[in-house]
């Protein structure tokens, strides 16, 4: 009887982590959106779909949040190519940049944008907090 | 009440394991949450907690080395020896032992099992059924752990804008070996002392000692 129930214990363990379905949509739809934003110089817009505390951390003394995304120019995004979710985390490769999200009570949020890979180190980003 | 008192060191061992991983469910909430609010993000519920990578890492990683103590010492004990030690047999019967020690096919007694009766698959599986329950439990642990363990590590990864890394990386990455080797050298230390120290030491009335009066040299007697 123990046995079972050990090993159901297990089966559960490992289907709660893997998880039922990934919804990998919600974050490529929010990492398209921002890059659509700064697209169409929306960038209070795309201020919106940053975490809190990377509009926080990105504006300049005397800037605010739009500002300083209008003056870091980011490329275009383009569309999405491939999305890893792990947790409450996620990474999304978009055709012209990768971005860093984080999935916050009221929907996905931009934690890193405009982001080149190091070499075994983090990704070094043009906006991140 | 007669049940509750046969029954009462399987009930103690339940209820302290329930006990024990309800507080590591909360104890382990309360520092996940900690970590969130420092790091700009939100705390979770118990609930979300307990589904969560996180614990089910921690939680597997400490089940795996438990049953692979068990199975190394169930397997380990069948061929090696220790003298002196009531956790060992006498040296003279390292092995698989004789069917009439065994009790099995003819040497049964009319209250053996029934599987010990019989021959074939189903007494070997009987024969064998301990070690292969822990054995495989401890696989099942261990392969949890590394499922589990790949999501936090990945979750982990991202959060410090970091590429996740795939299973087969993860489980030759030292995050994995890590928290295993860690946690396996504790339970051979355990196991190591207490083969060793119960030569010596006694605790009076427990059958995982050997008799106070017991000599030191005497083998596999217990209390």
């Amino acid at each position: 009887m123990r046995f079972p129930l050990i090993v159901t214990a297990l089966a559960l363990t490992a289907l709660t982590t893997v998880g039922c379905a990934v919804d990998t949509a919600s974050p490529a739809r929010a990492a398209e959106q921002f890059h659509a934003a700064l697209a169409a110089r929306q960038e209070a817009a795309a201020c919106g779909l940053l975490a809190r505390e990377t509009a926080d951390k990105l504006p300049d003394p005397g800037q605010d949040c739009a500002q300083a995304l209008r003056e870091l120019r980011l490329g275009p995004g383009g569309r999405a190519t491939s999305v890893s979710v792990w947790g409450e985390d996620a990474q999304v490769r978009l055709a012209g940049d990768t971005l860093f999200l984080h999935r916050f009570s009221d929907g996905w949020r931009i934690r890193a944008a405009g982001c080149e890979p190091v070499r075994d180190l983090p990704y070094k980003c043009e906006v991140e907090d | 009440m007669r049940w509750l008192k046969e029954n009462s060191l399987a009930l103690a061992f339940l209820v302290m394991f329930l006990l024990a991983v309800g507080g590591q469910a909360v104890a382990g909430m309360l520092q996940y949450n900690d970590q969130q609010l420092a790091q700009g993000t939100e705390p979770v519920s118990l609930l979300k907690y307990v589904a969560s990578s996180t614990f089910a890492v921690d939680v597997a990683e400490n089940w795996q080395s438990e049953y692979l103590q068990f199975f190394l010492f169930i397997m380990l004990t069948v061929w090696l020896v220790q003298k002196g030690s009531p956790e060992s047999k006498e040296p003279h019967k390292a092995g698989a032992e004789s069917d009439e020690d065994q009790q099995i096919g003819r040497y049964a007694d009319a209250d053996s099992p029934a599987w010990a009766r019989v021959r074939g698959i189903r007494l070997w599986l009987f024969s064998n059924s301990l070690g292969l329950v822990m054995g495989t439990i401890f696989l099942l642990s261990w392969l949890a752990q590394s499922v589990a363990g790949q999501a936090a590590y990945n979750s982990e990864r991202l959060g410090d804008l970091r590429d996740p890394v795939s299973w087969g990386a993860y489980v030759t990455s030292p995050e994995f070996w890590n928290r295993s080797l860690q946690n396996w050298q504790s339970e051979l230390l355990a196991v190591l002392s207490m083969v060793v120290l119960s030569i010596y030491l006694r605790q009076r009335g427990s059958p995982e000692s050997k008799p106070v009066g017991a000599a030191h040299t005497s083998t596999g007697v217990e209390g």
